[in-house]
């Protein structure tokens, strides 16, 4: 299906495009080099200790439809069935979810994991306060300080916590621009793969463009000075990676396949990685959202769930090391549109993967469907509660520093979290 | 852009250092041809004086033809929108690729410098899909003012749909005030944060501005005398009685008053320091500009011109980072590409748009409403640093984009052989750079090459050549201005 002919304003086909470009590129370069130069190491000597925890984030750029994929079963069915006549699940095609939620029948890869209690959702969470632009809601919950237009993210603000915070404690992987989440002081890293993580090789080879580079840069002084011995100093430490063969076989075809075998190799090679930032775009469903056997919405989420799964198998043996979160910037409209879609809404699901958590069931308050938000679901909690329930059970060490991370921010208890 | 650099063996002669200085911050990068000009114009200050007033626009007028969608009335991109005949998304694009082609090419290179300023101050994202059919027109009024009074500059963007529609003041009625054009006129437009105002200021100015409208259907802008809000108006020091339903005037009043503000000159002479000087400008450097620009009654040039005058200006070369985009477009300028008009996507003036974007930065495309950051550090992360590197590479080497664009012949670049390395580095570094680069690069590139400086070079592959303009790209030469 062709999206783009579509009456939909996402950003995020350009960035998948221009992911598709840069790795053509890559492809037609492709001089590498395997040889471990110079001191930099050294300069990333700090850092988090290998063996500790780690967070995902995954980002659903667009505004994931969360009334479809965590479905009420209850009388508020009958009023989804109402307002969405062409869109709505029926409710013997729902699977896994708890007595009054069922899930998206793309979801299944997923139900092992949510019969074993690794897999679980939160409905209706969201901003403090509605924001229906992309644009707009994408900062504000990147940036969860609000009343600051100060431009730094949450995820920053958290590995800033650490007094021994280096390059590589969060990556975004997928991108080499760092998400609204991860900009601010901490030093963060970014790439499209991890074989970017090398300065393609100049001249003589053989290390010849590193040791170029140390040679004009070692001691120029200055921010751009220092960030390109921190990039220096990341592409030496990850430069087994960058060269390692990262098998991709195991996961579907499709925009996570890469990202995600990237990022379970980064994880697996535990050089101290604290969160990884992941996109997958295109959840925009103005119209042409397709119905519960085929299209663009069973698509796009038996994609996320085949691919999640794929994820937590290749990363079994530290599974209990790794939880992973999806975001999304807001949720869409009850009522579906004339086009067999749904516009802008607010309050949307959550899921929550991995290690920790209290899966097998939907946790929050739920506000129904009776009273809507301007045609919207209500926000039953804000999502920030369900991510420092995530930071205060997983990063023990960063409990201290909620004020940092949100502030101004009380969370109130969602018991996604195994305590 | 034409000309360029002569036959191969003729070493070209360097700029002045300060010549090289004005080059540097106030126009994309160095090229043979403006090095000639600023020669013509009797060296960099009175080649910037003569930047103040622009002329005819070859270039201008050759990409016209180029991007048909930019030539169309917002009313008219929305209907192709919303007939799915042309996405607002690639409009954007195309109006991206404009502005990245205008910097690379244009010869009103001081011109660009200040769209680029201007367009953060009042800044209205690219990708902004409430605003986005109105963001060519706004463009093209920025560019109206660019070198301009700014007060002139401010009514028009307070009133343009594309702010409007982008801060919410469309919405905002007299019965529901939206506040968030009427703050950020004051936060980021103008007296700045510490301006002091307060809360009761905000909403007085969000009342003082509502009744401009825009038509959902038509997106044909309007004036709504029953949304405007109908009496006495205090903003700080303005006062209006507001009496008549329609606020035109009393808004106009508001905007002249608040762009004669000493707090806001206060704060644009600020700004334009740490853009073209330095990140923490003198004070009694920001305050010479300050005073020139209200003493002016707002008007740009004698700000920019107390601005060079001041000796910080001399003192601060190679105080700045250049942006990705500064990077990028330096790079495509010293590298001398020609640029053709593009028939696809593979097409260089299309494609580029990829290229900048994986370096983190193209033209407006900032969410947030308070413009591009301008200090060194915003733009010094390491993925910048990795994605930099890899596209100066990619570019040298000619590899991509490559269609619809004249790379040029690899060892054009290269004096008469025999010649000793140090001779050669310094020959390529006055081509692509406008100077010699200094002792550290120089070295840095004998090192790509596993050579010593002093090493007589009877050939150099093209792949060598490909390494030392890499090289120079990648040294602090190219990366600071």
């Amino acid at each position: 299906m062709n999206h783009e002919t579509q009456n939909c304003h996402c950003p995020e086909f350009a960035l998948s495009r221009r992911r598709l470009l840069a790795g053509a590129v890559a492809g037609a370069l492709g001089v590498t080099v395997a040889d471990v130069i110079g001191d930099a190491h050294r300069q990333l000597a700090f850092g988090a200790p290998p063996g500790g925890n780690v967070l995902v984030v995954l980002s659903l750029r667009g505004g994931a439809d969360g009334l479809s994929l965590v479905v009420p079963r209850g009388p508020d069915h009958d009023l989804l069935a109402a307002a969405r006549p062409g869109l709505h699940i029926p409710r013997e095609r729902l699977v896994g979810g708890n007595a009054d939620f069922g899930l998206h029948p793309a979801l299944e890869p997923l139900l092992p994991m949510w019969t074993a209690g690794t897999f679980g959702a939160v409905h209706a969470v969201g901003l403090p306060a509605p924001n229906r632009s992309h644009f707009e809601a994408i900062e504000e919950v990147e940036r969860a300080a609000p009343g600051s237009i100060a431009r730094v993210g949450w995820l920053n603000r958290m590995i800033g916590l650490s007094p021994n915070a280096a390059p590589q404690d969060a990556l975004q992987v997928g991108s080499a621009m760092l998400p609204a989440a991860l900009l601010g002081s901490a030093s963060a890293l970014a790439a499209y793969q991890l074989s970017d993580f090398e300065f393609g090789e100049l001249g003589r080879g053989d290390g010849a463009r590193m040791r170029s580079l140390h040679r004009m840069w070692d001691h120029e002084s200055g921010e751009i000075g220092r960030a390109v011995r921190l990039a220096m100093g990341a592409t030496t430490l990850l430069r087994p990676l960058a060269d390692a063969d990262i098998p991709t076989d195991a996961y579907p075809d499709g925009p996570l396949q890469e990202v995600l075998a990237n990022t379970a190799a980064l994880l697996k090679a535990d050089l101290g990685t604290r969160v990884v930032t992941i996109d997958y775009g295109d959840w925009d469903m103005h119209s042409g959202a397709g119905t519960v056997d085929s299209g663009w919405m069973t698509e796009h989420a038996g994609h996320l769930a085949a691919s999640l799964s794929a994820f937590f198998t290749d990363i079994a043996a530290i599974a209990s090391r790794v939880t992973l979160v999806t975001l999304s910037e807001f949720g869409r409209r009850v009522e579906e549109n004339g086009d067999y879609g749904t516009d802008h809404g607010y309050a949307n699901s959550m899921f929550l993967l991995g290690a920790g958590v209290n899966g097998g069931t939907v946790h929050g308050r739920w506000p129904g469907l009776t009273t809507l938000n301007e045609g919207d679901l209500a926000l039953g909690q804000d999502y920030r509660s369900v991510l420092w329930e995530v930071i205060a059970t997983r990063f023990p060490e960063f409990s201290g520093g909620r004020a940092t991370v949100f502030p101004g921010f009380v969370p109130e208890p969602i018991g996604a979290m195994r305590a | 852009m034409s000309s360029i650099n002569s036959a191969p063996g003729l070493v070209p002669t360097p700029l002045g250092s300060r010549d090289q200085h004005f080059i540097r911050r106030f126009s994309g990068g160095y090229t043979a041809e403006l090095a000639a000009e600023v020669r013509r114009a009797g060296g960099g200050r009175a080649w910037f004086d003569s930047q103040l007033r622009t002329g005819r626009d070859p270039w201008e007028k050759k990409l016209r033809s180029w991007f048909p969608s930019l030539r169309r009335s917002p009313q008219e991109i929305a209907r192709r929108d919303r007939a799915g005949i042309q996405g607002a998304w690639e409009v954007m694009d195309d109006l991206s690729r404009w502005t990245l082609l205008m910097r690379i090419g244009s010869p009103w290179q001081v011109q660009e410098q200040l769209v680029a300023f201007w367009s953060d101050l009042l800044h209205v994202p690219l990708m902004n899909d409430k605003a986005w059919y109105h963001r060519v027109d706004y463009d093209r009024m920025i560019r109206r003012h660019a070198l301009g009074r700014f007060d002139l500059l401010l009514t028009e963007a307070t009133t343009h749909a594309a702010q409007g529609l982008h801060l919410d003041n469309v919405y905002s009625t007299k019965r529901e005030p939206n506040e968030n054009l009427g703050r950020e006129l004051l936060e980021l437009h103008t007296v700045g944060v510490d301006g002091g105002y307060d809360e009761r200021d905000v909403k007085q100015s969000s009342r003082m501005l509502t009744g401009y409208r825009v038509d959902d259907d038509t997106s044909v802008p309007y004036y709504d005398p029953s949304a405007h809000y109908v009496g006495r108006i205090k903003v700080m020091g303005f006062k209006h009685p507001n009496s008549s339903k329609d606020g035109r005037k009393a808004t106009e009043a508001y905007l002249h008053y608040l762009a004669h503000h000493p707090a806001t000159a206060r704060r644009i002479a600020t700004r334009l320091c740490v853009r073209f000087v330095r990140d923490d400008p003198p004070k009694d450097l920001v305050k010479s500009v300050a005073k020139a620009f209200r003493r002016s009654g707002t008007a740009i040039q004698p700000a920019l011109e107390a601005l060079v005058e001041h000796p910080a200006f001399a003192k601060s070369v190679r105080r700045k980072v250049r942006t990705p985009i500064d990077d990028y477009v330096a790079a495509v300028r010293g590298l001398d590409l020609r640029i053709g008009r593009p028939v696809s996507e593979e097409s260089f003036a299309n494609a580029m748009n990829w290229q900048c974007g994986e370096m983190g930065q193209l033209p407006y495309d900032w969410p947030p409403p308070d413009g591009f950051p301008a200090d060194n550090l915003a733009w010094s992360s390491t993925g910048r640093v990795l994605t930099s590197f890899d596209v100066h590479r990619t570019l040298a080497g000619g590899w991509w984009p490559d269609k619809q664009v004249r790379y040029r012949g690899l060892q054009s670049w290269l004096p008469e052989l025999p010649a000793r390395l140090g001779a050669v580095i310094d020959h390529v570094g006055l081509r692509l750079l406008g100077e010699e680069p200094p002792q550290s690069v120089r070295e840095a590139v004998a090192a790509m090459l596993g050579k010593g400086l002093t090493a007589k070079v009877e050939e150099i592959g093209d792949w060598e050549v490909v390494g030392i303009l890499a090289t120079l790209l990648d040294s602090p030469t190219h990366m600071k201005r």
